[in-house]
């Protein structure tokens, strides 16, 4: 429910720039980086390419002698950010760590920034690596190259291609493309078992990780090349461990349409989902506030869930959204059918459904989470009270009763008789005493 | 002779009335201690729920309040607690403010009638008992009067009475006094009338506690012995069936007892003797028919069929299950440790333990040993009536050693056998009148001297015992029986000299009520469930009603388990606020530390496996807090709860004092809260809650969370040269 508020609010909020922006946030983009790693020129095409995308690029360079260590990204409070997303290439200088700390980045996550987390074999320094390991990334330390031995297409054995096709998750990119990615002079991570984890492309099976001492980090497909993670606020992170892999060359000849998708993902541009508003009522269409639930009522469940998709929001298509009723555990859980759209949303239903014969307090929700996609959840709990003395059946209506009824009115019936046949045929008394008695007192 | 007669009359009804209104203040004004020393308010825990269901009824109406479900306790299961309530309180005062407010003319908010609800209905008691007496004594009014007044002001009927104190007894010894009446009433005059009458009181008394299954033991006991006794004759006859057949069918509509009276073996004892009855009337009449011989053939086998029949029958329907094994309520009446091993949650509650020696004396004063001298005064006379009270004194004096609580239904009988002993007393040594004229027995000078000053001795002495009665009574009401347990009295004085009021649970109750969503689910120890929803109006978990032990025990593992294993018990459950009593600041010895031991044994009954309770003593088998406490112990929820900062609350010696269990607290030894935070902790520290934390939002637990924010605190967040390869579980995608 909250997270429900959260996102209509933010929604609601933005309204007014969401024609203007591309994505269900503003775009507001911070870029931080290390000129002695990375050259702005040898990026230039995906940065304009951001910018095509009506991103707000403002750059923080590190290791310029004008960069104050103490550079802003969060309110004074740290309970907002100045910035609405992050890219952060690889950077080595620790001037930037009074304020580029690994807690700092948390927050900004947190708050609700989008962040685009860039490492290369020599620039993996500390806050972002400590920042990712929290989101269960364990990206290779400084000094881990992964190398290919088999495909690769140089001498140094690390630029090797990709197919698109191997892509793990379709709501980033979609893996029926028979796009070819060159993965170069990059790293691999090791990833922990967090459900929020969107892993993205794994490294090739023949590929290996290891540094100049020989120490494996990663071997074979237990790396990941790219990977990213969506936390239950739906901010979106998404690392990925070569900075080589952006640069003009490699973006122009193959990774263009792949890093689209992946930075339009990252930065909450599609793959967006939101409830439009959920309600249930009586299969007769009274609501609960005119006439609360009783066991065994039939009543049908209904949620409105939109898409953002190309700079609006469309009515959205899924077969897979499923409807629970419980009480700490399910009673029912029903996969939703969809209906007719309803605006710019589409309507989903359960259908009529019983209510289970056990009073109590129930929850009815949609907890929909698939990886990738916006993690939506809407919730109401109301009571499911038991019958009133009122609302059995009465006794002539159960068959079953009718052989008691007869017996008891037999009985009734009976005893009348009985009562009446003695007064008539008993012999008359004169009751002198009681007369007596009367007179005395 | 024919006015003087007439006017004596007068008088005598008069002074009758005045003693009647006498006793009746006295009863009122006895119980008003809390009001006048307090406010007017609601005690203790159950009158809670009495209270929140009146108001209910009150605003809802009788068809509603019926059929009441309650989804603001037992969340999630709720409660269908119109069905699982005996509605004879709140319908009665209900029904006395709807009078007030729409005959009357008198609007009384419902609160001031709940909360002298109890001294009211003690006035009526006082009558009813005063009836009862002379109707089982030979119509002596000294004795009725006697026991009207002992019933008014025993402390062991205050107890559960006074002003404040309303709960299911107040109305209840009441009623069970008038059916009482009304009983024997109909068992000497063997009318229809008076037993229909002991019938529709009976049914007042099912409405109203569940105490009723001591009547419907008590009389047919009555019945059976005097049966044994060969005292069989018609108006026993009639006056049983009128009152079984008429009392059962309408206890019957009584929507929690239901089926029971012919099912539960607690009412087969009534049923039986409705029997038997039958059989002695058979029996009688073709005794009247036949000759002696033969009828002692017919005796002898059918009674031999009688009893086959009686024990297969009783042991069939048990085994088939038609008729309900016999409760552990009922068990733990005969073996006073069946419920400390088998049922923990009975054993828990405080009014169930066996009663100590001196609270009989506590409670009834010079009564206790006037109780066998009436006894046995009724025993040397033996009349149809007296059997009653002797049955009834026997069987409660038992009761009421093994339960505390039964204390309660053993007073008025005390009062009825003292004030017969007194009354006798009276009758002998009082009459001091004919002795002094000389129209007496003509004694010599020195005789009759003699004869006058032991008389006046022996009634000096007992007028002197009931002074010392009365000054114990008032004594014992002022101190023992009149704090309202929701606001204590610190014992110390402002400078004004008013009293120092410990007010935390009000405090906290209302601070939940004004800081919390309303529909905010508040998890606290059953105890305070019915505290919880009355005064603060939040949603709990387990409530004084104890209906599912498995529910409770759900909340005590959560108290008793590790911080992780809790939040995921009471995430499940959708819990907000954890709320916690805690008297280590104040020497409040009802705290929930004294009290943890027994969640421990409730969840242990249910997860053997999860839970030990020996784990929770030290190696040597010691209940300790301090340092020594056993690992399990600092770890549980409980115990972080209730100690979390304590320490540092006594300045830079990090070395906190528990005045309960008298045990030295450092900081060293109380771990951290990584799951909750605290939200609210009252003046005196008496009431602790604590908020559930979120979801992380990055899905780590709050250990981790709390872990990583103590590092980067620590480091600044940035060096850790060493970077090591993770232990990670596998991916499952």
């Amino acid at each position: 429910m909250l997270l429900y508020n959260l996102i209509t609010l933010l929604c609601v909020c933005l309204m007014n720039d969401v024609c203007k922006a591309l994505s269900v946030h503003p775009l507001k983009t911070l870029v931080v980086f290390d000129s002695r790693l990375t050259s702005l020129q040898d990026h230039s095409e995906f940065l304009q390419s951001l910018e095509n995308r009506d991103h707000e690029l403002v750059f923080e360079q590190v290791d310029h002698e004008d960069f104050d260590p103490q550079f802003y990204f969060l309110s004074e409070d740290e309970h907002s950010n100045l910035y609405d997303n992050m890219i952060i290439f690889p950077i080595k200088t620790k001037r930037g760590s009074s304020s580029l700390t690994s807690s700092k980045l948390l927050k900004f996550y947190e708050n609700g920034g989008d962040v685009l987390a860039i490492t290369s074999p020599v620039g993996v320094t500390d806050p972002v690596r400590l920042f990712l390991n929290q989101l269960s990334i364990y990206p290779a330390p400084k000094g881990y190259i992964l190398r290919d031995y088999f495909n690769a297409s140089d001498e140094k054995k690390n630029t090797f291609a990709i197919a698109g096709s191997d892509s793990l998750n379709d709501y980033v990119f979609n893996s029926s493309s028979d796009a070819e990615l060159v993965y170069s002079k990059g790293s691999s991570a090791l990833l922990g078992s967090s459900d929020l984890l969107v892993p993205i492309l794994k490294a090739p099976s023949t590929s290996l990780n290891k540094n100049v001492n020989d120490e494996e980090w990663t071997i074979g497909s237990q790396g990941y090349l790219i990977a990213a993670f969506q936390n239950l606020k739906n901010a979106r992170m998404t690392w990925v461990g070569s900075d080589k892999f952006f640069a003009n060359g490699l973006y122009e000849s193959n990774n263009k349409a792949f890093i689209e998708e992946l930075t339009k993902w990252t930065f909450r541009e599609k793959s967006v989902i939101k409830v439009n508003g959920a309600k249930h009522y009586h299969a007769d269409k009274t609501s609960y506030e005119e006439l609360p639930y009783k066991t065994t009522d039939e009543v049908v469940y209904e949620i409105l869930l939109s898409e953002f998709k190309d700079n609006k929001w469309i009515p959205y298509e899924g077969t897979d959204v499923q409807f629970e009723l419980k009480m700490i555990d399910p009673y029912y859980r029903l996969t939703m059918n969809a209906e007719e759209n309803v605006g710019e949303s589409k309507k989903f239903t359960t259908g009529v459904f019983k209510l289970p014969d056990h009073h109590g307090v129930f929850t009815f929700q949609v907890d929909y989470k698939r990886p990738g996609l916006t993690y939506v959840e809407s919730k109401s709990t109301h009571a499911i009270r038991n019958l009133a003395h009122t609302e059995y059946p009465r006794s002539w209506e159960i068959t079953n009763a009718r052989v008691y009824l007869c017996s008891i009115f037999a009985v009734i019936g009976l005893w009348l008789v009985f009562v009446v046949a003695f007064i008539a045929t008993s012999k008359k008394v004169v009751n002198k005493p009681t007369a007596a008695s009367k007179k005395n007192n | 002779m024919v006015d003087k007669i007439s006017l004596l009359k007068t008088v005598s009804t008069v002074l009758k009335v005045v003693i009647f209104i006498c006793i009746i203040g006295a009863a009122t004004s006895a119980r008003l201690f809390s009001v006048i020393r307090f406010e007017s308010i609601i005690h203790e825990f159950d009158p809670w729920f009495n209270f929140r269901a009146t108001k209910y009824l009150v605003a809802n109406g009788f068809h509603k309040f019926l059929n009441w479900f309650d989804d603001r306790t037992w969340y999630p299961l709720g409660r269908v607690t119109g069905g699982t309530l005996y509605p004879g309180l709140m319908t009665t005062s209900g029904l006395v403010w709807h009078i007030l407010n729409n005959y009357l003319g008198l609007p009384i908010d419902i609160r001031n009638v709940c909360v002298l609800f109890a001294p009211a209905f003690s006035g009526l008691t006082a009558i009813a008992t005063y009836y009862f007496t002379k109707a089982c004594y030979h119509n002596d009014e000294i004795a009725g009067f006697l026991s009207a007044g002992f019933i008014a002001i025993a402390p062991g009927y205050i107890s559960r009475s006074v002003a404040g104190s309303y709960d299911n007894e107040a109305i209840a010894i009441t009623l069970l006094m008038i059916t009482f009446f009304f009983w024997i009433k109909a068992m000497k005059t063997g009318s229809i009338a008076w037993g229909t009458f002991a019938a529709l009181a009976y049914f007042y008394m099912v409405s109203a506690w569940g105490g009723y299954v001591f009547i419907t033991n008590i009389i047919p006991l009555h019945i059976f012995i005097l049966l044994l006794m060969g005292r069989y004759n018609h108006k026993l006859y009639s006056a049983y069936c009128t009152w079984y057949c008429i009392g059962t069918l309408s206890s019957m509509q009584i929507p929690f007892v239901g089926f029971l009276p012919i099912r539960s073996n607690d009412h087969m004892a009534a049923l039986g003797v409705f029997g038997l009855l039958q059989f002695f009337m058979i029996g009688d009449y073709i005794k009247s028919k036949i000759s002696n011989d033969n009828f002692k053939v017919f005796l002898k086998t059918s009674v031999l069929l009688l009893i086959l029949f009686g024990v297969f029958g009783v042991v069939g329907l048990t085994y088939f299950g038609l008729i309900a094994p016999w409760t552990g309520r009922f068990y733990s009446l005969w073996d006073t440790d069946y419920a400390k091993i088998h049922i923990p949650i009975i054993a828990s509650v405080s009014e169930h333990q066996p009663t100590a020696w001196p609270s009989f004396f506590f409670d009834t004063q010079f009564l206790i040993w006037l109780f066998p001298c009436g006894v046995f005064i009724l025993f040397s006379e033996l009349q149809d009536e007296h059997v009653f009270i002797i049955a009834y004194s026997v069987l409660c004096s038992y009761f009421a050693g093994v339960m505390v609580r039964l204390m309660l239904t053993l007073t008025p009988i005390i009062c009825v056998s003292a004030a017969i002993a007194l009354s006798n007393v009276f009758h002998g040594y009082l009459r001091v009148r004919n002795d002094l004229s000389g129209q007496g027995m003509k004694l010599k000078g020195f005789a009759n001297f003699f004869k006058i000053s032991t008389k006046l001795i022996v009634s000096s002495t007992f007028l002197g015992y009931l002074y010392l009665f009365v000054h114990h009574c008032t004594w014992v009401t002022s101190n023992a029986y009149s704090s309202p347990s929701v606001v204590l009295l610190s014992g110390q004085t402002n400078e004004d000299g008013s009293p120092v009021y410990i007010d935390d649970f009000r405090e906290a109750y209302a601070w939940l009520r004004f800081n919390t969503k309303e529909d905010a689910k508040v998890a606290a120890w059953w105890d305070y469930g019915y505290q919880i929803g009355g005064m603060a109006d939040r949603t709990t978990l387990v409530d004084n009603n104890t209906w599912n032990n498995t529910h409770i025990a759900i909340v005590g593992k959560a108290m008793a388990s590790p911080e992780k294993k809790a939040y995921e018990i009471y995430k499940q459950h959708d819990v907000d606020y954890v709320l916690v009593v805690f008297g280590g600041l104040l020497g409040y010895s009802g705290d929930d530390i004294n009290k943890f031991l027994w969640m421990v044994r409730i969840s242990e009954g249910i997860w053997p496996e999860e839970i030990h309770e020996p784990n929770y003593f030290t190696a040597d088998g010691q209940y300790r807090v301090d340092e020594a406490a056993s690992e399990t112990m600092k770890n549980s929820l409980m115990y972080k709860m209730c100690y979390h900062d304590f320490p540092s609350l006594f300045g830079n010696s990090q070395e906190g004092n528990d005045r309960v269990r008298n045990a030295k607290i450092k900081s060293s030894h109380v771990y951290d809260l990584d799951y909750f935070e605290e939200a609210f902790t009252s003046e005196n520290w008496l009431v602790r809650i604590y908020k559930v934390k979120d979801l992380d939002p990055e899905g780590r637990s709050w250990k981790e969370v709390s872990d990583f924010e103590k590092e980067s605190s620590a480091t600044g967040g940035n060096s850790r040269r060493v970077v090591k390869k993770p232990k990670i579980e596998p991916r499952l995608l």
